[in-house]
């Protein structure tokens, strides 16, 4: 009889602790690792380099984990259409948390998937989501190149060149 | 005599207008922002702010008040980055501080231009001139003040100067 009583109230003492850790646990804030505008500089610069190294003047655009612009560079000979394409393009990398010509691949077959119709999505290859493991900061898209392909190159050597600090 | 006088004077008069048409049909020759220049500008602003604490948005815009550069400062408050952008942009238009439109409204609160997309009665942004000619802005936003992001962003002027001519 004691023994059930005892029993009963360990339970009923194991689940209030329980349910303290939980409610604890819920209330807890969100910690967030988040891009730096140092980090931000770094990658846009190198991607407007490395693309001007090879003959090609593009704009870039740096976004934060909420889609919001971090860092916006226009060369100054780029076409006056790429501001807004590097940042479109970042936007669908961030938002579908995968590079924007991977998106652009998956809508060829349906032209009139809804995601087309969202604002700032673009089906254009150029830019790269920026993750910390699986966790996507960001993006960093590029656009003025001949060919999506080497704005992606570009956008990808932004994010090699701050690789070490991504974590 | 009087006769070769006139021809003269018309030989003259059609070379004249040879000259001026000539003219006309030249190419307008522009001087205008480089990225690395806007780039120095906007970081030398932003550091700027940074040092006295606060946190700001730049943007630079060029002659035809399109974006060279939009800086988001870490932490700097979500609205600086249109604010920032309106002010260049108001800057830039009017070829005049943004702030002295602030003054201007005071005797004019019905302007016309208050009415025209991304213009914006705030202080914080400064035209770019090569001599008298506006060939751009920089606009801050997030101090304090107006006057605190004014004084930033004339930092960044005054970064680039002897290389605005």
């Amino acid at each position: 009889m004691f023994q059930t009583a005892y029993r009963l109230a360990g339970l009923s003492l194991a689940s209030a602790l329980a349910c303290m850790a939980a409610g604890s646990a819920n209330a807890q804030l969100l910690t967030h690792k988040d891009i730096s505008l140092g980090i931000a500089t770094t990658m846009a610069t190198t991607a407007i380099e490395t693309c001007k190294g090879q003959g090609y003047n593009v704009s870039v655009h740096v976004l934060d984990r909420d889609g919001q612009v971090i860092l916006g560079l226009r060369n100054e000979l780029a076409g006056a259409a790429t501001m807004e394409n590097s940042m479109k393009k970042a936007y669908t990398a961030r938002t579908f948390r995968r590079p924007s010509g991977e998106f652009a691949n998956s809508v060829k077959g349906n032209p009139l998937a809804g995601a087309l119709m969202l604002t700032n999505i673009v089906a254009a290859q150029g830019a790269l989501p920026i993750k910390v493991g699986d966790d996507v900061i960001g993006a960093i898209g590029v656009s003025g190149a001949p060919g999506g392909d080497k704005d992606e190159a570009c956008a990808k050597a932004g994010l090699d060149k701050v690789a070490a600090d991504l974590k | 005599m009087i006769g070769t006088a006139r021809l003269l004077a018309g030989i003259s008069l059609a070379f004249a207008c040879a000259a001026t048409t000539t003219a006309n049909a030249q190419l307008a020759v522009h001087k205008d922002l480089t990225l690395p220049i806007a780039l120095t500008m906007a970081q030398t602003a932003a550091q700027m702010c940074t040092a006295q604490g606060y946190k700001v948005s730049v943007h630079v815009v060029g002659r035809n008040a399109e974006v060279l550069v939009a800086m988001r400062g870490d932490d700097a408050n979500p609205h600086t980055m249109e604010n920032s952008m309106r002010k260049a942009i108001t800057s830039r238009m009017q070829g005049r501080p943004s702030g002295d439109f602030v003054t201007a409204l005071k005797d004019n609160p019905t302007a016309g231009a208050l009415h025209l997309a991304n213009q914006i009665p705030a202080q914080g942004a400064l035209p770019i001139k090569v001599g008298n000619e506006v060939i751009g802005a920089i606009g801050v936003s997030g101090s304090p003040g107006g006057d605190k992001d004014e004084a930033c962003a004339k930092a960044g002027i005054d970064k680039v100067a002897d290389q605005l001519k």
